[in-house]
């Protein structure tokens, strides 16, 4: 364990104390759980202040602190009656948040999230020059009710990397955004086994009248979960011409290295056909095919195929 | 150093803070290196010494966000010192009611923001809401995450500042008048107007290569009404300056329904007895149309006009050619 250092300290400090000045008789339960620290750290900090002050550091020019059946007390400490300023990362995490939760279809645009915000964005500027946006999310709403209700529920689902339209029973046990999209963690009964469902990919939601049991802990959420290559997954290497250089800043890679003619030559996961068949076509010539020979056989495979519709 | 002292004297580095702090806010002139040292107890006898410690007092200050600044002593005067503005210092009333308190504690915990250098700004949220009054009602299950990008705050201070940016993009330096921030499809945009070009732009906040460089506050206005999500187009397609041209795409029953839910109802020309639609799209940029066209593989069609669907087919055609056309080691044609 670490102590905490004279900076953190002296944050904490600078945040309690003008509170305490605003609501005198403050309980060091109450505050220590406000402001999320233990009473013992609490009480070290405040036996600090009482060495505090201004010169000449005569008890007049001390602030005082009496801490009575569990109260605290603070006097001449005007000058820290308010708290600092937000810094420029603590301003821009809070709107985020905000902005981020206001997003989310079924948020009350009247509520107290909404007007808390307007206050902040009046006081750091900038009003309401930004904007969250997590992802298409038409069948977020029956799909989050489910997960709250521990409902099975029956979904028409398009699986990108395969191009098919299945139907399945899930039971969704968390719905989440994150990269861009909003996803439902689910057992899924047709597999049999925990999937990772995009709802912008979900076609329909039934009822099915039925319940699950409810995970003992929500599942954590994370980006960097949504894509696990796994071992068996298959490799495709590819050089790019320059136009093409968006790829490994798009898709999952294992490597990319610059060529001597300006070229890249990545390792990509290419985990299902059909996915790596809409990546191929739409590069085109600005991807040559190193490496396995049968993916260059398919990518001509899926061009014919789609030159029949054209016949 | 001994144990001992070293956590004797975290207490003594808090309280020479505490007090540098009120010394500097409570002075009605900036004061000089020596008379501050004179005033805060704590600082060492030998010059160099206290230089150092003050420097790193200051740096500490800096972190937490108290603004210390380095002003002449005189008007005409060449020397320096130090103070802090209440006004810089003082959080300006909020008058947040504990329900507003409550639902920004929710957003806090709610949203995450992850992989940030530094400082967590999840923790930067709950930080702020400290300083707020604190911690109110009970957190909520995370519900979105969303990257964190170094270069973020900077570019949030200038928006909110109206200060111009300059920073390296694409290996190239770029001025913007930074008129708002926006989240989409996983990425954070800096968009604003192009200070070379005088045209609004969008820059991916994670690819800007270089620090921040803010101007003066002030610089430049908003737009009224400015929302920098309808200035960042999504419809790449769109997003060209060829001769526009209105396209029709026929959709297979798979596809039909995401396509008219992507593109909006409005866009629907036809709708067939087999349940696929014909979808008109309006094209500056042949390469973004072609590309979302392919991407539907075999559940799309271009019908029309006459030169998209050639353009398809022999986009098609070129690929379909036996494989090896294109020899291993020569370079795409420019």
């Amino acid at each position: 364990m670490t102590r905490p250092d004279a900076a953190v300290r002296l944050r904490r400090l600078l945040t309690v104390i003008p509170w305490i000045v605003d609501h005198q008789g403050s309980r060091l339960d109450d505050l220590a759980a406000r402001f999320g620290i233990t009473v013992g750290e609490l009480e070290r900090d405040l036996e600090l202040v009482p060495f505090c002050g201004l010169p000449p550091y005569t008890p007049d020019r001390l602030i005082d602190c009496e801490i009575v059946d569990g109260r605290v007390f603070l006097r001449f400490a005007e000058y820290f009656g308010r708290p600092v300023r937000l810094t420029p990362t603590e301003g821009f995490a809070l709107l985020a948040a905000g902005q981020a939760l206001l997003a989310v279809p079924g948020a009350d645009e009247q509520g107290s999230l909404a007007s808390a915000l307007g206050k902040l964005a009046g006081v750091l500027g900038g009003g309401d020059g930004m904007a969250v946006e997590l992802g298409p999310a038409r069948y977020l709403e029956p799909l989050r009710a489910a997960a709250a209700a521990s409902e099975r529920v029956e979904i028409d689902y398009y699986t990108f990397g395969r191009d098919e339209l299945t139907t399945r029973r899930i039971d969704p046990r968390a719905v989440f955004a994150a990269a861009g999209q909003w996803y439902v963690d689910a057992f899924c009964h047709r597999a049999d086994d925990d999937r990772l469902f995009r709802v912008d990919r979900v076609r329909g939601v039934r009822p099915t009248g039925e319940h699950f049991d409810a995970p003992a802990a929500a599942p954590g959420v994370s980006s960097g979960g949504i894509f696990n290559p796994r071992p068996s997954d298959r490799r495709v290497t590819l050089l790019l011409d320059a136009d093409a250089a968006w790829v490994p800043e798009s898709y999952p890679v294992e490597s990319v290295e610059a060529q001597p003619d300006g070229r890249l030559r990545v390792v990509l996961v290419a985990s299902e056909r059909a996915w790596l068949e809409r990546l191929l076509l739409r590069l085109g010539p600005s991807a040559e095919i190193l490496d396995p020979a049968e993916v260059r056989a398919e990518a001509v495979e899926a061009a014919r195929r789609l030159l029949t519709r054209y016949g | 150093m001994t144990k001992a002292s070293t956590i004797g004297s975290v207490a003594d580095r808090l309280e020479r803070l505490t007090n540098l702090i009120a010394v500097l806010l409570e002075t009605g002139r900036p004061l000089r290196l020596e008379e501050i040292v004179e005033r805060v107890p704590g600082y060492p006898a030998e010059r160099d010494s206290y230089r150092r410690q003050f420097e790193r007092d200051k740096a500490t200050l800096r972190e937490i966000g108290v603004p210390i600044s380095l002003e002449a002593l005189y008007a005409f005067d060449q020397e320096t010192g130090y103070r802090i503005h209440r006004e810089d210092y003082e959080l300006p009333a909020l008058d947040l009611t504990d329900d507003e308190r409550v639902a920004l504690h929710l957003a806090v915990t709610a949203v995450r923001l992850e992989g940030g250098a530094g400082e967590s700004a999840g923790g930067a949220g709950r930080e702020a809401l400290l300083k707020l009054g604190g911690i109110e009602g009970a957190a909520a299950p995370t519900l979105a995450a969303l990257p964190d990008v170094p270069a973020l705050p900077a570019l949030f201070d200038a928006y909110r500042r109206r200060a111009r940016v300059t920073f390296t993009y694409r290996g190239g330096p770029r001025r913007l008048d930074p008129y708002g921030i926006l989240f989409r499809n996983g990425h954070w945009y800096v968009v604003g107007n192009d200070g070379d070009r005088e045209a609004i732009r969008a820059f991916r906040a994670d690819r800007i290569e270089s620090g921040i460089e803010p101007g003066q506050g002030g610089a430049f206005d908003r737009p009224d009404g400015f929302d920098p999500a309808s200035a960042l187009r999504d419809e790449p397609w769109r997003f060209g300056d060829e001769e526009p041209v209105e396209a029709l795409v026929l959709v297979s029953p798979a596809q039909a329904g995401w396509v008219e839910a992507d593109l909006g109802g409005q866009a629907v020309a036809e709708r067939r007895d087999d349940g696929s639609v014909v979808v008109r799209m309006a094209v500056t940029n042949r390469e973004a149309f072609r590309s979302f066209v392919l991407g539907l593989l075999d559940h799309a069609e271009v019908l029309a006009p006459p030169e998209l669907r050639a353009d398809m087919v022999a986009w098609l055609s070129a690929l379909a050619a036996p494989a090896g056309a294109r020899p291993a080691g020569t370079a795409a044609p420019s």
